[in-house]
C-alpha cells in the first residue's frame, strides 16, 4: 500500500530466528503516512511486534530482518533504516522515531526518579538540558499529570496509569516525529486505556505526531486510528481507512474479529468466537493461512496465498473472496441506524 | 428477567440467599514509607459498606477502574478475605464464625464451596506437575476417597468439559505446554472439581486475546447453567461485563472507591444507567457502531482516581463528577432503589427529584 507523502516505508521486511526456514515476520509491506494515526491490529502471536520492533531495526537477538525500512525526513532527505550504524540508530530511536511498550513499570529504572530518567535522556543525546525540563514539564501537563509531584517521584509512587503516561512523556521529549507503542495500555484498566488515548489523540495534533499503535484490541485502536491494518499469521491481511475496515471489511478474519469481540451496544446473540487456532511459525499452512478457520474457503484459498488486491480507495484485502465476505459474513453491529451517544457528557 | 427481579435488595422475599454480605467492610492499614512523618499507619478502606446477596444459580459481574475494591469484595465474598467489619454468612451460616470453631457448617466444607479462578492462570498452577496430577490433588484432599483410575476418569471427563480433546494427552502436559486460554480451561476444572456453589472469576479473561472471550464466557455460562453454580464475575470492561451478566441474566454491580454506587439487572444498567460513574465506564467501552470521534470527552472532570487513603468527602465521586454540586461534597448518598426495575439501586442525589441537591450550586475544576 502506498500513500501520498509516507514518512515510514517498509519493504518486504521479515523476520526470521532460523535462517530463512520460518517467518516470524513474512515479507510484509506498509506505508505510513505522515501525520496519520495508524492502527496495527493482531493477535498474540499474529507478528505485530515484530512489525513494531522492525521499523526501529530493534529484533531480538538472533532474530535476522531483511528487507528494506526507508524513513523520510521532513527536508526531503531520506534514511536507509537498517544500514545506520550503533550510533547512528541510538539517535534515530529517540530524535526520530521514539518507542513506548507495554508496561511502564520494567521500562523505568525503580532506584530512580521520573525526573532523573528526563535528565539522563536528555543528557544522553547532548540535549540542553533546562530547556529540555521545561518541555518535559509541558508533556507531563498535556497528559494531565503534575510535573512537580511526578519528576520528584519514583516509579511505584504513582499509579499505573501515571507511570505509563509518565513513559509517553519521556518518549516524546527528544522530539520525534513518528511515535511507535507497542500494546501501551493493555495492563491498565479500560477506563484508563481510553483516557489515555483521547491525550494521544490531542497530543497528535499539538505536535503534529505520527502514531503507530499497535494492539490486539480492535475496539479499542478504532476509536484512535485513521487508518488500521490486521495480522494474521504473521502477515498484513488487510488494511484500510478506520471506517471500511470496521463497516465494510472485507477480510474473513476482520469480520470474524469484530464479531468475536464484545461490544457494548451489539446483539449478544451474534457475538461469536472465532473457530480454532492461529498457527504457530512453523506450521503456517500452505494456501491463505487463514484457510482452515474460514468459512467461506475454497481449493484455490488452500493452494495459493491471496495477494494484497486493491477493494476500494485506499482500501486492500489479502481474500480470494472478500466480495463475498462482505455479502456471507453478516457484522453484529450496526452501523445505520442512528447510534445513541453516550448522555450526560462532561463538558457541560 | 425472573431471578434478577427475585435476587433484589429484600431477603425477605425468600428463604436465604446463598451468601450474604451486611454491611462489609475490608480496612487495609499500608505500609509506612520511609519518609512517613505520621505515626498512625494510613488505612485504605478497600471496601466501605456493602450489602449485597448472592443466590443460588446467580450471577454477579463487579465493574470499575483499579483499585476500587472489587477484587477486595469479590475474594471477600467467598471467605478468601476477612473483613474488618460486617458480616459475610454462607447458607445463614457467618464464615468466619465457623473458621473460629463456632458455626454449625465446617469452614472447610465452606471454603471447598467457594472457588476462585485468577486473572493469571500461568502463576496458579504449579509448574512442575502434569495438569493430571494438579486436578487429582484436590480430589485426594476431599472425602470420600477415590481409587487413581476413578480419579483419572473424572479428570478426563472434566477436561472433556471444559473443551480441551483429547483429555488424556492434555492431563499429560505440562502447564507451560498449554496456551493462555487452555490453562485458563484448566483453572476452571480444578475450581469445578470442587462442585463449588460460587466461584469468583478474577478478572478471568482480561488476560485472554480478545477472540477468545466471548468463547472462555460461553464455557463458564454453560458450565454455570451445568453445574448449578454462582458466578461472582469481576472485570474492568464493561462490555465483557455486560455479555457475561446479561447471558447469565444476572446483575452488574458498579464499584468506586469501596462502594457500590449502583447495582442492578444487567440490561438496565447498560441500557439506562443512573449513575454519572455508570456512565463514564460505559463511555470507556468498545462500542463498534459509534463513528469515529463521536464518543468525545470523557465525562468526567478528571483522569486520575482520587488516593483512597484520604477518599474524598461526601460522595467519593464528587471531584470527578460532571454533575457534582455542593451537596455531593457534605453528604455520602446512600444506596436506594431507582426507578420501577426491580433490584435496580444506585447511590445517587440526582436520582432522588426532590432532594436539596438540584438547590446546591454546581462544583467546578477547582473545589473538590
Amino acid at each position: 500500500m502506498t500513500t501520498d507523502d509516507p514518512i515510514i516505508e517498509i519493504n518486504d521486511a521479515a523476520v526470521t530466528y532460523d535462517g530463512g526456514e520460518t517467518f516470524v515476520l513474512d515479507h510484509v509491506s506498509m506505508s505510513i503516512e505522515r501525520g496519520e494515526i495508524l492502527g496495527i491490529v493482531g493477535e498474540s502471536g499474529s507478528g505485530k511486534s515484530m512489525f513494531a520492533d522492525s521499523m526501529l531495526d530493534a529484533i531480538p537477538d538472533p532474530g535476522r530482518l531483511s528487507g528494506e525500512i526507508r524513513y523520510h525526513r521532513d527536508d526531503g532527505t531520506t534514511v536507509d533504516v537498517l544500514e545506520l550504524s550503533d550510533d547512528e540508530l541510538r539517535e534515530f530511536r529517540w530524535e526520530e522515531v521514539s518507542m513506548v511498550f507495554q508496561g511502564a513499570m520494567s521500562s523505568f529504572n525503580p532506584t530512580m526518579k521520573i525526573g532523573g530518567h528526563f535528565r539522563e535522556t536528555l543528557k544522553a543525546h547532548d540535549a540542553d538540558v533546562t530547556s529540555g525540563m521545561e518541555f518535559a514539564r509541558e508533556l507531563l501537563s498535556d497528559l494531565y499529570l503534575d510535573p512537580e509531584r511526578v519528576l520528584t517521584s519514583y516509579p511505584h509512587e504513582l499509579s499505573g496509569g501515571m507511570q505509563q503516561r509518565a513513559l509517553i512523556a519521556l518518549s516524546l521529549v527528544l522530539e520525534p516525529e513518528v511515535l511507535v507503542m507497542d500494546e501501551p495500555t493493555a495492563a491498565l484498566d479500560l477506563l484508563m486505556q481510553r483516557s489515555i488515548l483521547t491525550l494521544l489523540e490531542d497530543l497528535q495534533e499539538k505536535y503534529d505526531l505520527t502514531m503507530v499503535f499497535i494492539t490486539h484490541d480492535l475496539p479499542l485502536v478504532a476509536e484512535l486510528a485513521d487508518r488500521m491494518a490486521v495480522m494474521y499469521a504473521f502477515q498484513l491481511i488487510e488494511v484500510g481507512d478506520r471506517e471500511q475496515l470496521i463497516a465494510n471489511s472485507g477480510h474473513p478474519y476482520t469480520r470474524a474479529l469484530l464479531n468475536a469481540t464484545p461490544d457494548i451496544e451489539a446483539s449478544l446473540e451474534e457475538m461469536r468466537p472465532i473457530e480454532g487456532q492461529s498457527p504457530a511459525p512453523i506450521n503456517v499452512p500452505q494456501g491463505c493461512a487463514f484457510a482452515p478457520r474460514c468459512p467461506l474457503a475454497t481449493e484455490e484459498c488452500r493452494v495459493e496465498d491471496p495477494v494484497f488486491t486493491q477493494l476500494d480507495d485506499g482500501h486492500a484485502v489479502a481474500c480470494h473472496h472478500a466480495e463475498d465476505a462482505r455479502d456471507e459474513i453478516a457484522l453484529h453491529f450496526d452501523r445505520s441506524e442512528e447510534t445513541v451517544p453516550v448522555s450526560g457528557g462532561g463538558g457541560s | 428477567m425472573s431471578r434478577a427481579d427475585e435476587s433484589s435488595t429484600g431477603s425477605d422475599q425468600h428463604d436465604e440467599p446463598l451468601i450474604s454480605l451486611e454491611n462489609l467492610e475490608v480496612h487495609f492499614e499500608t505500609e509506612q514509607g520511609l519518609f512517613d512523618l505520621f505515626e498512625e499507619p494510613d488505612v485504605v478502606k478497600a471496601v466501605d459498606g456493602v450489602s449485597l446477596d448472592i443466590e443460588e444459580n446467580d450471577v454477579l459481574a463487579l465493574v470499575g477502574e483499579s483499585g476500587c475494591g472489587k477484587t477486595t469484595l469479590g475474594k471477600t465474598t467467598i471467605g478468601l478475605q476477612r473483613p474488618t467489619g460486617g458480616t459475610v454468612t454462607y447458607r445463614g451460616q457467618d464464615i468466619w464464625a465457623a473458621k473460629d470453631g463456632n458455626g454449625e457448617i465446617p469452614f472447610d466444607e465452606i471454603r471447598s464451596s467457594l472457588q476462585i479462578i485468577h486473572q493469571d492462570p500461568g502463576s496458579s498452577l504449579n509448574p512442575n506437575r502434569r495438569i493430571l496430577n494438579i486436578l487429582a490433588e484436590p480430589i485426594k484432599l476431599t472425602p470420600p476417597a477415590v481409587g487413581a483410575s476413578e480419579r483419572r476418569e473424572r479428570i478426563h471427563a472434566l477436561l472433556e468439559r471444559v473443551g480441551m480433546n483429547p483429555a488424556a494427552d492434555f492431563a499429560d502436559r505440562y502447564p507451560h505446554q498449554l496456551s493462555g486460554g487452555e490453562k485458563q480451561r484448566v483453572a476452571l476444572a480444578r475450581a469445578l472439581l470442587m462442585n463449588p456453589d460460587v466461584i469468583l472469576a478474577d478478572e478471568a479473561i482480561s488476560a485472554l486475546d480478545v477472540s477468545l472471550r466471548v468463547e472462555m464466557m460461553d464455557l463458564m455460562l454453560d458450565l454455570q447453567s451445568e453445574f448449578d453454580t454462582s458466578f461472582v464475575f469481576v472485570s474492568h470492561d464493561l462490555s465483557n461485563a455486560r455479555y457475561f451478566a446479561e447471558h447469565g441474566d444476572g446483575r452488574i454491580g458498579v464499584m468506586y472507591l469501596g462502594n457500590l454506587v449502583e447495582v442492578g439487572p444487567a440490561d438496565q444498567l447498560i441500557g439506562d444507567p443512573s449513575h454519572p460513574y455508570t456512565n463514564v465506564l460505559r463511555w470507556a467501552t468498545p462500542n463498534l457502531s459509534r463513528q469515529s470521534g463521536e464518543a468525545g470527552e470523557p465525562p468526567m472532570r478528571k483522569i486520575d482516581i482520587p488516593d483512597p487513603v484520604n477518599p474524598p468527602s461526601g460522595c467519593r465521586f464528587h471531584t470527578r463528577c460532571p454533575e457534582a454540586r455542593e451537596a455531593c461534597r457534605e453528604v455520602a448518598p446512600q444506596l436506594q432503589q431507582s426507578g420501577e426495575a426491580a433490584g435496580h439501586r444506585v447511590a445517587c442525589f440526582r436520582d432522588d427529584p426532590n432532594h436539596t441537591y438540584w438547590d446546591s450550586d454546581p462544583l467546578t475544576e477547582d473545589d473538590d
